[in-house]
């Protein structure tokens, strides 16, 4: 029994090692909030996009829908592959896309971002459709007998009642980017599980990787509980019935 | 009417996922392995780890591993009376996982070191060996100084990762989990050197091409077989039977096979005290 304390809970090991892990973990951080910003906002368009009326954007409609099932459905280290290991090889690309160094972060890390940003950006279109289709269609039509576009509407009616329903299942993806920060260390991205891997390779103990799972406890539960109280306060909208202002 | 559909569509698909999984678990083992040669003898199998692929010491899919490591073991094995096992297995845990019992032995191409004695007992040293600078074809680095301040790929736990930030301290060293890893991001040119075993260097530039050697860097590294700490017996008997393979023969046989090369003479007399 105190061997596995050892492997796991060496609290001398983790106490050597602590600023090294946490370095790495600003690393993952770092990825985190970069994608985020990326992915929500490339969501966003997918959204729009998808949303378009008429016969005569069926064509975006179809195209960003199926970008949205495909991101959806691939596995994200597959992706994160994928790029890694075919990018560099795109001949017609010029160097400094094909193997970005900018910002001074490495290439592992811009593919990563890269992967991350075509995956979430699917997965936050998504929840953006949930919030807008949770609109009742009555005030789409309500805005437009009203003489406004189709944009207006949007603009005006649509998007801001979409809005509460959205950030419960948006922080929820949230948290999964986090974790899912740590798949860039198979492309040997220094973050915080790669740098954990090496301490178990070099010392044959687990501790490190424990370190790591804390500080993304550490982070996370706070959000989680965010989460739910998000949830619970919508429902409790939805059940009691709400008055939704339009302005 | 419509939800009772819609949980029978569920609960079909289901339990096609689930019949599908198991299907695809029924065929194989769990822990893929290769049969010994047919001498094998009575002997219960040995089980032994090993990080595939690391091509030309272990490679080839489960069931059909091959190799140079593969090959001698199977002829220890063959002089033990007991037929190896093999579990491919990440390297850089596979210390720690001979030490604690989950496979009775390692031939991985793994340097005999100080540290990792400290968590298992080597044989006596059945390869010698060097680590070697693999860069892109035509590339302007000559040596391994040259590196300084550029990207260099390693593989990770591995005594090629050590030299290169025992002299490379000013370089980028990137830790790839499987040493063919390092070698297509070299190919790909995401990083500009491999530091990584002598024999496999080799192995790549005329298996794979596209990359040669800039220099060879003479660690006088002996690979051995490792069992957990005490386990004297096993160990005698490895030693024993890698003897006997040294005297009649086979190993010059392997060796030629996989290096074309006749062995070092040194090898016949090297040996190692477990510690």
């Amino acid at each position: 029994m105190s061997e596995f304390f050892h492997q796991y809970f060496d609290f001398n090991y983790m106490g050597e090692h602590f600023w090294e892990v946490l370095e790495a973990f600003l690393q993952n951080l770092l990825i985190f909030a970069v994608v985020a910003v990326l992915a929500l906002t490339w969501g966003l368009i997918l959204a729009l996009l998808r949303q378009l009326p008429g016969k005569k954007f069926l064509p975006v409609r179809f195209l960003t829908i199926a970008y949205i099932d495909i991101f959806r459905a691939i596995p994200i280290l597959i992706v994160i592959l994928l790029i890694s290991g075919g990018i560099p090889f795109l001949e017609f690309l010029p160097k400094e896309i094909r193997i970005p160094h900018w910002l001074g972060k490495p290439d592992p890390f811009w593919y990563g971002v890269a992967a991350l940003m075509l995956v979430y950006g699917a997965f936050s279109a998504e929840v953006y459709r949930a919030g807008i289709e949770a609109v009742p269609r009555g005030q789409m039509e309500a805005a437009r007998s009203l003489g406004m576009s189709h944009g207006q509407a949007m603009r005006h009616v649509v998007v801001p009642q979409a809005i509460s329903v959205i950030p419960a299942p948006m922080l929820n993806e949230m948290i999964s980017l986090l974790k899912d920060s740590t798949l860039v260390s198979v492309i040997a991205f220094a973050e915080s599980v790669l740098i954990s891997r090496e301490l178990l390779a070099q010392s044959f103990n687990s501790s490190a990787l424990i370190l790591t799972g804390f500080f993304f406890i550490l982070i996370i539960l706070p959000l989680a509980r965010v989460v739910d109280k998000l949830i619970a306060r919508n429902q409790g909208k939805i059940t009691r019935g709400s008055h939704i202002e339009v302005a | 009417m419509r939800s009772t559909r819609l949980t029978a569509l569920l609960a079909v698909s289901l339990l096609a996922i689930a019949s599908l999984a198991t299907a695809g678990c029924g065929s194989s083992d769990d822990d893929t392995t290769s049969g010994g040669s047919e001498g094998g003898g009575g002997g219960e199998p040995l089980t032994v780890g090993s990080d595939i692929p690391y091509p030309p010491f272990e490679q080839g899919k489960p069931g059909e591993y091959t190799g140079f490591d593969i090959e001698l073991m199977e002829a220890i094995g063959e002089k033990i009376g007991r037929a190896p096992e093999f579990q491919d297995t990440s390297f850089e845990t596979i210390f720690r996982d001979v030490a604690q019992g989950k496979f009775e032995a390692v031939i991985s191409a793994a340097t005999i070191t100080e540290e990792r004695e400290e968590a298992v007992d080597f044989s006596n040293p059945y390869y010698l060996s060097e680590q070697a600078v693999l860069v892109k074809e035509g590339s302007a680095i000559k040596s391994l100084e040259e590196l300084d301040g550029k990207t260099v790929a390693v593989q990770q736990g591995t005594t090629g990762q050590e030299l290169a930030k025992e002299e490379l301290g000013g370089s980028e060293i990137r830790p790839f989990p499987e040493g063919p890893d390092a070698v297509n991001a070299l190919k790909a040119g995401t990083v500009e050197a491999v530091i990584i075993d002598a024999p496999v260097a080799q192995n790549a530039v005329e298996k794979s091409g596209g990359v040669e050697i800039a220099e060879k860097v003479p660690t006088e590294e002996e690979y051995g077989i490792a069992v957990a700490q005490g386990e004297t017996e096993l160990l005698d008997e490895i030693n024993k039977g890698l003897e006997e393979v040294f005297d009649d023969g086979t190993y010059k046989k392997i060796y030629e096979k996989w290096f074309k090369l006749e062995p070092p003479q040194e090898i016949f007399s090297a040996s190692h005290e477990a510690e």
